[in-house]
């Protein structure tokens, strides 16, 4: 679990510079929640593309999360990238009072896709590639919207735990702030991870180690030292949640299927 | 003599882009006056190939890149890693390394152990080789690894019998596995074997990785030179490309060998012998 920072960041930033730069790409783009993801992904891209190529969009619902929206400035000065403040609330609030709900995760799933669709169209209009700001431990859980906060062209923090990133964040030198900051989807006000999910960073990225990276069954992880009915849990939301992970299941009625046996690499020709 | 290592980046599926890089990387190691220069494993066409590996095959009989490279090896023996479909073999592709020495194509090794499981999916793609010869190079005996044949330790003990005196291994292996150090844990297993190897066979191991980024995957770099007592002699940083160059005394071979028995105790009757019981006494 434990991770060389300097290392990581040597890595994460040669991949981003060369799958953008592959793609076509001198810039990059990613949405800006002031929380520690897309504080730790925007640190990493500044240093890999230089902070003038990268653009933080801050996405904020009216008033609502008033502090992350200021975190999320002074990141983007700190860093010396440039932002865009785009206030969500009209669009959200012309399809809701059409369809309205009081379900509070449908309206928050509503919210993530409508800063998925603003950074894809500014994608299109700065040239500018989306970089994803999902962690494995969310991925793992389906702790995401799909086609939401999920979406993105390449991502470089899939491949690690949030108390990875956390370690990381401190390495790159982010605010305390937002370092210390409680890890919230925010779907509403007041939401936070470790209390929807009633579970620690610390047991989960734990009990997921276990279970993903070191392959040990379900009887060994309880036998690390996690509870039973947390492991259990947690391996009931990775199974729950495989279909965020992937394309959709193709119809396969024809000799050469994509995905099945027409299988080219995604840097084909890059 | 002189070794140079290649740790490249090729670019995924773009074989004319590829052999251009390798004319500019044979200048620079000519610069050196490198006797053997060493490319990593697929260096001509990119790891992650998939569907592409038909698109990207050479038949060495007939193609003019292998008889450009034959060509550049007039004083300077090269080796390079390709897809090879024959001409006499068609459908076959192989992931396949070549020896070129003294104008012409000298040898050429068939990856026998294609890595398929978890992140590997090799032997959905490729035919599998099935030898380990040693060849006369220019500069002496040699021995061609293909990355995961390295790992496998019937593949080096053959080379060590067939009288091998340096081990030249080429590899395409992504970085895997975070810790404290500041490398992949991954790259363990191959210095592990490089040091392990190059003692026990008393002889050169030259171990070629690439670097880039391939589908999300960091080629890790660290390519190395253990000499014939299990010491290292040169090693390439992690991640960045670059040219490692390094003198090597050939006769250090003979010097270990007259010292250390390894060699002269290998009884590979006996290990034929015991293979054969072993396998005909299988049951499934």
């Amino acid at each position: 679990m434990k991770i060389n920072p300097a290392f990581v960041e040597k890595v994460l930033t040669r991949f981003i510079r060369e799958e953008l730069g592959r793609a076509g790409f001198k810039k990059g783009i990613l949405g800006l929640s002031g929380g520690l993801d897309s504080a730790v992904c925007a640190a990493l891209a500044a240093r890999a593309l230089g902070p003038r190529q990268v653009l933080g969009l801050i996405m904020p619902y009216a008033t609502a999360f008033g502090d992350d929206v200021r975190d999320a400035e002074r990141l983007a000065t700190a860093l010396g990238i440039r932002r865009r403040t785009i206030d969500i609330a009209p669009q959200v609030d012309a399809y809701f009072a059409r369809y309205p709900t009081r379900s509070r995760v449908l309206r928050g799933n509503k919210m993530a896709r409508e800063r998925m669709s603003i950074l894809y169209d500014f994608s299109a209009r700065e040239g500018a590639l989306i970089l994803g700001t999902s962690n494995k431990s969310e991925l793992l859980i389906g702790y995401g919207t799909i086609h939401g906060d999920t979406a993105c062209a390449i991502n470089p923090l899939g491949d690690l735990y949030k108390t990875q990133i956390r370690e990381l964040g401190a390495h790159l030198g982010l605010p305390e702030a937002i370092l210390k900051k409680r890890p919230t989807a925010g779907l509403w006000p007041g939401q936070t991870d470790e209390g929807e999910l009633g579970l620690s960073y610390a047991e989960l990225d734990g009990i997921l180690f276990a279970l993903v990276d070191e392959r040990k069954s379900r009887r060994e992880t309880i036998g690390a030292g996690f509870k039973a009915a947390a492991v259990d849990k947690v391996r009931a939301m990775i199974k729950a949640s495989e279909f965020k992970r992937r394309m959709p299941p193709l119809a396969k009625v024809s000799t050469r299927t994509i995905g099945l046996d027409f299988l080219y690499p995604y840097d084909w020709g890059k | 003599m002189k070794i140079a290592l290649a740790q490249i980046a090729p670019r995924l599926g773009d074989v004319p882009r590829n052999l251009a890089l390798h004319r500019e990387w044979i200048r620079a190691a000519r610069k050196e006056k490198a006797d053997l220069l060493v490319f990593p494993e697929l260096s001509l066409t990119g790891y992650v190939l998939r569907d592409l590996v038909e698109e990207v095959a050479l038949d060495p009989g007939r193609s003019p890149i292998v008889q450009e490279l034959a060509a550049l090896s007039r004083g300077m023996t090269i080796v390079v890693g390709f897809v090879e479909e024959k001409r006499d073999d068609p459908g076959l592709f192989y992931n396949a390394a070549a020896c070129f020495g003294e104008g012409r194509l000298l040898h050429i090794h068939r990856k026998v152990y294609l890595p398929t499981g978890g992140m590997f999916e090799e032997r959905r793609f490729f035919a599998a080789g099935r030898d380990f010869r040693p060849f006369r190079a220019p500069f002496g005996r040699a021995g061609l690894l293909i990355c995961r044949d390295f790992l496998q330790l019937g593949a080096a003990y053959l080379q060590l019998v067939g009288g091998a005196e340096v081990l030249v291994v080429i590899s395409s292996s992504p970085g895997r596995g975070l810790g404290p150090e500041e490398s992949f844990i991954s790259n363990r297993m191959w210095d592990l074997m490089g040091q392990a190897l190059s003692m026990f066979t008393s002889s050169f191991v030259v171990y070629c990785n690439r670097v880039g980024v391939e589908e999300g995957m960091t080629f890790a770099g660290g390519s190395f030179i253990y000499g014939p007592r299990g010491e290292l002699l040169d090693k390439a940083a992690e991640l960045e490309p670059g040219l490692l160059v390094q003198t090597i005394d050939l006769t250090a071979v003979r010097d270990a060998r007259r010292k250390w028995g390894y060699h002269r105790e290998e009884r590979p009757e006996v290990i034929l012998h015991a293979l054969e019981r072993t396998i005909r006494s299988h049951e499934d």
